[in-house]
């Protein structure tokens, strides 16, 4: 059997050779597009090897090794199996996988480009490297659990009508809500950890962070048009500010990698063939600010200006402008605080990009003077005018980061 | 209590230079504190001990506290005479290089924070500036030309305060709407900065007299055809360069149809833009004092004597009138960088403009990215033929191109020095080394650690450990067949000073336990970290000090109470040379010096005089200049070339050798010789080869020990040798002077020299001590090394290995060192946690060179203003292995070795055994520097 | 641009009131203003950490400041200490003696130009007070070290020499403990 399978290896023409390193580089492609990597390596760890923890409400649920290695890894699995994981959640045992693996929005993937994710997942070199054991709280701990939760809530990631749309629209659509499966982040999840669909894409809150919505007419609220949304997901920075927390390893470890009219076919499906106008913010003269904000001035230059320039212009690939910045302009001022209060770690981006931590200033800001800062940046730049009260702010601040 | 007015006044005498008289006072000397009318800061701690060994740096506790010690630090304020107020200055630059500059706008000022003073071309031309030679093309660009380079200054603004100074800057920086631009124009254009080759044909042995080489026939010069070199064709009985390149056109044949037990390796390497990151950036502050004419200038350079001699060339013609230049070198950090940097010119020029207000050209890091000078690329094709028999390397053939960004700096000798480095530790038989420099529109680019050597050895490293694992050779035992070995002549056909230890080093790596079991260690590492890759590399490199045209001064002298006070030109950049220096002291003196002033440029007692390049002087010109007792080859040197342990260490022995034989010697005899027939003296032989210091006191042959400073009592009571200030010269060996001290004939390693003498001088005496209190002596002969010996290129070396343990990533391919051991060998160590300080530094600068450093070159890079450490990532202590690594000084042969420098050749092996660690690794050649994860992760992965 | 009052304790010494703009950094105002040049401007963007001081804070314990980023009205009412205070002087101003940090440095030639050691014997002393307060184990000192340091540049020396003099000062001192 062996002699016949060598020899029938032996004799593949070229042609198919070719077609399989097409395959190769298609599986690739589609690998980073889906972003499989982010939650099945580690920081420090070779790719593909498992090791991620994700913390969930329930628990942490661990990242698998999914390198062919067949002891630790994905290296018994068909191409078949591959497809029902990915797709279905279930295991080759069986077993169902937490929802932490995509599958809500794996399901839409098409058949054959879960082969050609297979295919180069099989090529690569098998790491022995065993997985941390998932173990979540009684009744998550539970895997046939999942089975029920699955059929009350699983399939339920649908496709919008694509009559009418353009080419660069539906392929938007497919790298969006399929294999970038955006959605899984930026929808808000009820208490079971499920998504509401029905609110898909209006953001959704990760980890005391917040994944903001990406309506075309929210985005468009907050500066966003095409061509920068697809800049920004290319390099992870554009006018509008940059990629941090949860967005940042988007960039790292898959945008960044994808082809040009990728991010202009995902701008497009989110902004719309014909999108809303961005709208512009010009910034408001100190005097009519109100007086927390005016307060809160002399904050922001004791301790942000040396960044991020005191009329808020950002320093060119070392600090991004205020002026401009989505995140002043979310109508939640929940990453503003965040991002002030647990600052950034180092972050490369594309090319030579490379922008150096920001410092958390948790210490060195009490609840009124962080009240009085916010105040200040989301009135000077942001348009939100909205007082924030002494009691939201402590609730915000209670809510560490990760 | 004396008034500033006089003790100003005794300072101000000095060397005239194009008819401005120039002082130095150096921040931190002496001579600086009396201008406060201050006593001198004592260090409060003894820093040598009992025996001599020094237990802390001499400027120790001041650089612990912070003090002023950088030009930096300084402001008006801090200066005897100054006004009080500060002005501050910036240079506005174009960002683009494809359009012509029409001027710029400054209405984004508001009227408040417009300059006071602006300066652009027109000014210079008017005011009959212009800017030394080396730095004279257009240094501000004129309206209606085209950029020469990105960040081409165009205009000098000046505010006469600091805050209007500061918010000013924070609209100008970073804002494209100063600088007009007009039209498209073609882009500036230059021919090569220099091109150079060097053949070689050795003889039958490498010690029999080569066939052909630059030392015995000629080096190459090519003709510039459309901005290339361009070379003729070879004749073997053609002239000199004609049989050069029918050498290299033998080699390069044979190379191409190579016989089939040859193996010829046949590859491209390439290194990047390296920012040298002084964290000290270039900075002057000078106050122009139109009453009396005189320019006061801190300034931050490693070459104060040219600086000083060349501002003064560049302001005597001007209108401004200026008399006197009173300089003021600070301490400071360079690395090379602080070298020939046209920006002490800027800072002259602020000052000259200041309308009477002291002013201050600081620039911060983005200016320092997009001006300060940076290391030269290279782009190297190595072809090297080896004998697969017996493993023996037959023709090395570099061709490299070497960018020097647009200024020419000192790009043509680091082209030529890189080119005559490549060939590492290893005997080559034949060689066909070629370099040009090539102008282009990047940042200039000019003296930086290394000098081109980093760039071509390291790349043989890589080359030799390729062919090692090409041919199935353990790689040091293939570096150990074709080592070069005392005697031999290297690629020019110059022999090297001295022993080379090479063998030694190799033998010693060969038996390193890492080396020995890198294969078992990395099977076993691999298994237990499926995570990483576990890689051993090995590099060993030797590198010259000096630069074939070194001259050192020093001034040495005691006083009747036994006060001895050093004089040195030398800058201490952080290698510590003031310590070493005084410390040297100690071999002929017995005690280190109690004193050294750095950055002298105060030496009117050798009237010292000049003319020609060393380089390019011709034998006969210089034999009849030589005929002037007072002509030198060279007046000074800066401080650079690694050439502070050997050169400056040169002239301080041999000051303080003199200073012995005439002055301390005869004091002991005179002591020991006391009372009847000769004294205790008499009974035994007593001799001058036999004088020891034991403990500060000298003995000799059984005499009883006299301490040092009842011997300097004598001398001075005897009217004998107390004081000399010597000047030395070295083209690849040193000028050797005749000279009737006191009576007796010397024949000393130097080539001018003045003496004094003690307190009890007779008065005849002590009239000849009339040049700023010395006696000038004329020279009875002098013998000047031959200008041939250019042609050397380069004769001392120093020897450095590294062995590296490296880590790559699988997933992010981030390779990551986690040991090193270095071994090292200097001749004599002056001081060793000085040396070890520099192999450590240097290490870490290597690190950096060969996994982290990297910029654009041009569009994109830092020319363009906006470049800082976020983008630009130098190594930190958590890439250097800080804890674990480890380092061998080897023995010197005997007491006797010179001291070697060692400062740059430290950096270099690791960045050779870094690229083979990886490659041992992954299995994966990279020639591309730096190695970055992005350029590993697509060798691992396609 | 508006200019308000300032005052602050550097070194025990009370500095001010004095008027200030708004927006300048520490740095300026201790290098223009009080001619303290000690704490050195490397980056000015907060990467190379030259140019920290110590702000000692009202709870006893005290951290480094990055003075490039950090405005000087940050500091109103409030106690630091730079470089300058380390050493104790005489009544001419001459140094008698160094702080420990300062003295292993150059006991152990752990600097070279010296431009970043301000810095570092800023944050070396920051790590003593802190281990001062509570020591060390013997199996965490040099990730305590590396914590300290670590963010600090030197270009010349390599950090050998700092690292393991910190750590020498740290065991003299007593503040580490078995574990």
């Amino acid at each position: 059997m062996k002699n016949i399978l060598i020899a029938a290896a032996l004799l593949l023409p070229l042609a198919a050779q070719a077609a399989d390193k097409q395959l190769l580089e298609r599986g690739k492609y589609l690998a980073r597009a889906a972003d499989c990597v982010a939650c099945h390596s580690v920081e420090g760890g070779a790719e593909y090897a498992g090791g991620l923890p994700l913390e969930s409400p329930f628990g942490t649920i661990y990242g698998t090794n999914i390198t062919p290695d067949k002891q630790y890894g994905i290296g018994e699995y068909s191409a078949d199996d591959f497809y029902r994981a990915v797709a279905e959640g279930e295991r080759r045992d069986g077993s169902k996988l937490y929802p932490a693996m995509p599958y809500t929005s794996y399901h839409l993937l098409k058949r054959e480009d879960s082969d050609a994710i297979y295919a180069y997942l099989m090529r690569l070199e098998p790491i022995a490297k065993p997985s941390p054991q998932t173990s979540l709280s009684f009744p998550f701990n539970v895997r046939f659990g999942l089975g029920f939760w699955n059929m009350l809530y699983k399939n339920r990631v649908q496709l919008l009508p694509a009559e009418g749309k353009s080419e660069t629209w539906q392929r938007g659509q497919y790298l969006v809500e399929a294999l970038g499966h955006c959605g899984e982040c930026h929808t808000p999840r009820n208490a079971l950890g499920a998504l509401q669909q029905d609110q898909r894409l209006q953001g959704g809150v990760l980890l005391g962070y917040e994944a903001p919505s990406l309506l075309a007419e929210d985005l468009a609220e907050r500066g966003w048009s095409t061509d920068d949304l697809a800049t920004f997901l290319k390099h992870g920075i554009s006018a509008q500010g940059s990629m941090f927390n949860e967005m940042y390893p988007v960039l790292h470890h898959s945008t960044q990698y994808l082809p040009l009219d990728d991010h202009q076919a995902m701008a497009t499906y989110l902004l719309g063939d014909q999108p809303p106008a961005p709208r512009k913010v010009s910034a408001v003269a100190f005097e009519q600010l109100d007086d927390s904000a005016q307060q809160g001035r002399q904050h922001y230059l004791n301790l942000c200006a040396g960044c991020h320039g005191v009329a808020g212009e950002g320093v060119p690939h070392v600090a991004v402008a205020m002026d401009g910045n989505t995140t002043l302009r979310l109508n939640e001022a929940r990453n503003l605080l965040r991002v002030i209060d647990d600052g950034i770690k180092e972050q490369q981006f594309t090319g030579f990009e490379r922008m150096q931590p920001m410092p958390g200033f948790s210490d060195k800001l009490d609840d009124g003077q962080m009240r009085d800062l916010l105040h200040y940046l989301r009135q000077t730049w942001g348009g939100q005018n909205a007082e924030l009260s002494p009691q939201q702010v402590s609730q915000l601040r209670s809510e560490k980061g990760h | 209590m004396s008034t500033p007015e006089l003790s100003r006044r005794a300072f101000l005498q000095g060397s005239v230079i194009a008819g401005i008289g120039i002082s130095f006072a150096p921040l931190g000397s002496k001579a600086f504190a009396a201008l406060f009318e201050e006593r001198v800061t004592a260090m409060p701690q003894p820093w040598y001990n009992a025996s001599g060994k020094a237990v802390a740096r001499i400027d120790g506790v001041s650089k612990a506290c912070g003090a002023k010690v950088f030009a930096r630090d300084i402001r008006a304020k801090d200066m005897p005479g100054w006004p009080q107020q500060q002005g501050h200055a910036l240079l506005l630059k174009v960002t683009r290089t494809e359009q012509l500059y029409q001027g710029f706008d400054l209405s984004v000022l508001p009227a408040e924070l417009q300059p006071q003073r602006v300066v652009t071309a027109s000014d210079l031309v008017k005011d009959g500036i212009s800017f030394p030679d080396g730095h004279n093309l257009d240094p501000l660009l004129p309206e209606g030309q085209v950029p020469m380079f990105i960040g081409h200054p165009v205009a000098l603004l000046i505010w006469h305060d600091f805050e209007r100074y500061r918010q000013a800057k924070n609209i100008l920086k970073f804002n494209d709407k100063v600088i007009r631009y007009g039209e498209q124009a073609p882009a500036f254009q230059s021919d090569p900065y220099g091109s150079f080759r060097f053949v070689r044909v050795g003889g039958s042995t490498p010690f029999e007299p080569d066939t052909f080489s630059s030392l015995k026939d000629s080096m190459l010069f090519p003709l510039i055809h459309n901005r290339k070199p361009a070379w003729g064709e070879g004749k073997v009985s053609g002239d000199l360069t004609q049989q050069g390149l029918y050498h290299a056109e033998q080699m390069l044949q044979q190379l191409q149809t190579p016989p089939d037990d040859w193996l010829v390796f046949d590859e491209r390497f390439t290194t990047q833009s390296i920012e040298p990151a002084a964290l000290e950036a270039d900075n002057g502050n000078g106050w122009f004092d139109v009453a009396s004419g005189t320019l006061h200038f801190v300034v931050a350079t490693q070459c104060p004597f040219e600086v000083a001699e060349q501002t003064a060339h560049m302001l005597a013609p001007s209108r401004f009138g200026v008399k006197k230049l009173s300089m003021h070198p600070g301490y400071t950090v360079g690395y090379g960088s602080k070298d020939n940097n046209i920006h002490v010119f800027y800072a002259a020029l602020a000052a000259l403009y200041g309308s009477g207000v002291p002013v201050r050209l600081a620039n911060d890091r983005y200016e320092q990215f997009q001006s300060g000078i940076k290391r030269h690329p290279f782009d190297m094709h190595y072809q090297l033929a080896v004998n697969k028999q017996d493993h023996s390397f037959q023709i090395f053939r570099a061709h490299m191109d070497v960018d020097g960004g647009g200024r020419a700096n000192y790009s043509s000798s680091v082209a030529a020095v890189g080119a005559t480095a490549a060939q590492s530790i290893y005997y080559l038989p034949r060689s066909d080394l070629a370099a040009t420099a090539y102008y282009s529109r990047g940042v200039e680019a000019g003296s930086m650690r290394g000098y081109g050597t980093l760039q071509t050895m390291a790349a043989t490293e890589m080359m030799v450990d390729e062919v090692a694992e090409r041919l199935n050779l353990d790689a040091i035992a293939l570096r150990k067949k074709n080592v070069f070995q005392s005697g031999m002549k290297n690629t020019q056909g110059a022999i090297p000073a001295g022993a080379l230890r090479l063998d030694e080093i190799l033998d010693k790596a060969a038996q390193h336990e890492i080396w020995k079991n890198r294969v078992e260690r990395k099977q076993r590492f691999d298994a237990e970290d499926p995570d990483n890759l576990y890689g051993v590399g090995f590099a060993i490199c030797q590198k010259d000090f000096g630069t074939g045209s070194e001259a050192p001064m020093a001034s040495l002298e005691f006083s009747a109470d036994g006060r001895v006070s050093l004089r040195q030109i030398a800058i201490d950049m952080g290698t510590g040379m003031a310590t070493s220096q005084a410390l040297l002291v100690a071999d002929y003196l017995g005690q280190p010096a109690d004193e050294i002033k750095t950055g002298e440029t105060e030496w009117s007692e050798l009237a010292l005089t000049t003319s020609g390049n060393p380089y390019m002087i011709s034998q006969a010109e210089q034999d009849a200049a030589l005929r002037n007792p007072r002509w030198v080859g060279k007046l000074a040197s800066p401080s650079s070339a690694t050439n502070s342990s050997y050169y400056t260490g040169h002239s301080t022995r041999e000051a303080a050798r003199i200073l012995f034989i005439h002055g301390l010697w005869p004091a002991a005899l005179a002591i020991w010789g006391r009372g009847e027939h000769g004294g205790l003296a008499n009974p035994y032989v007593v001799r001058r080869e036999n004088a020891h210091w034991v403990e500060g006191k000298l003995t000799a042959d059984g005499m009883p020990p006299i301490p040092f400073k009842l011997l300097a009592h004598k001398a001075h009571e005897l009217g004998l040798v107390t004081g000399i200030s010597v000047h030395g010269f070295n083209r690849w060996s040193w000028a050797e002077g005749e000279f009737e001290i006191n009576g007796q004939r010397e024949r000393v390693p130097l080539d001018a020299l003045a003496v004094k003498y003690g307190d009890g001088a007779a008065a005849g005496q002590k009239a000849q001590m009339s040049r700023n209190g010395f006696h000038l002596l004329d020279r009875v002969s002098i013998k000047y090394p031959v200008t041939q010996l250019n042609n050397a290129m380069v004769t001392y070396y120093s020897p450095v290995a590294t062995l590296v343990e490296v880590k790559v990533n699988k997933g992010n391919g981030e390779a990551r060192v986690i040991n090193h051991h270095s071994w090292l060998e200097c001749g004599r160590v002056i001081v060793e946690e000085l040396v070890l300080g520099q192999l450590e530094g240097g290490i870490a600068m290597g690190i950096g060179h060969a996994l982290l450093e990297e910029m654009p070159l041009y569009e994109g890079g830092p020319g363009d203003g906006t470049w800082n450490f976020n983008r630009y990532q130098l190594p930190r202590a958590k890439d250097c292995a800080v804890w674990s690594q480890s380092a061998e000084i080897l023995p010197p042969l005997s007491p006797s070795d010179p001291a070697k420098g060692i400062a740059e050749v430290v950096m270099i092996p690791v960045v050779g055994a870094i690229v083979n660690a990886v490659a041992h690794a992954t299995g994966k050649r990279l020639r591309d520097l730096p190695l970055t994860p992005a350029r590993i992760k697509e060798a691992l992965h396609g | 641009m508006a200019k308000r009052l300032l005052s602050m304790i550097i070194n025990s010494q009370a500095v001010g009131p004095l008027e200030v703009a708004d927006d300048l950094m520490m740095i300026d105002f201790l290098h223009e203003y009080l001619n303290l040049t000690g704490s050195r401007l490397g980056c000015g963007q907060g990467v190379c950490h030259a140019c920290v001081a110590i702000l000692d804070k009202p709870d006893g314990t005290s951290e480094e400041v990055r003075t490039c980023i950090t405005g000087a009205h940050f500091f109103d009412g409030k106690r630091i200490r730079t470089i300058e205070g380390h050493a104790k002087r005489d009544a001419q101003g001459e140094v008698s003696q160094l702080n420990p940090i300062q003295q292993k440095f150059v006991d152990q030639f752990a600097f070279q130009c010296s431009y970043c050691t301000p810095g570092y014997v800023n944050a070396a002393t920051v790590l003593v007070e802190k281990l001062q307060r509570q020591p060390v184990k013997r199996s965490e000192l040099e990730g305590e070290i590396e914590d300290a340091l670590g963010k600090h540049i030197c270009r010349c020396t390599g950090y050998v020499r700092y690292y393991n003099a910190a750590r020498d000062v740290v065991e003299s001192l007593g503040l580490v403990k078995e574990g």
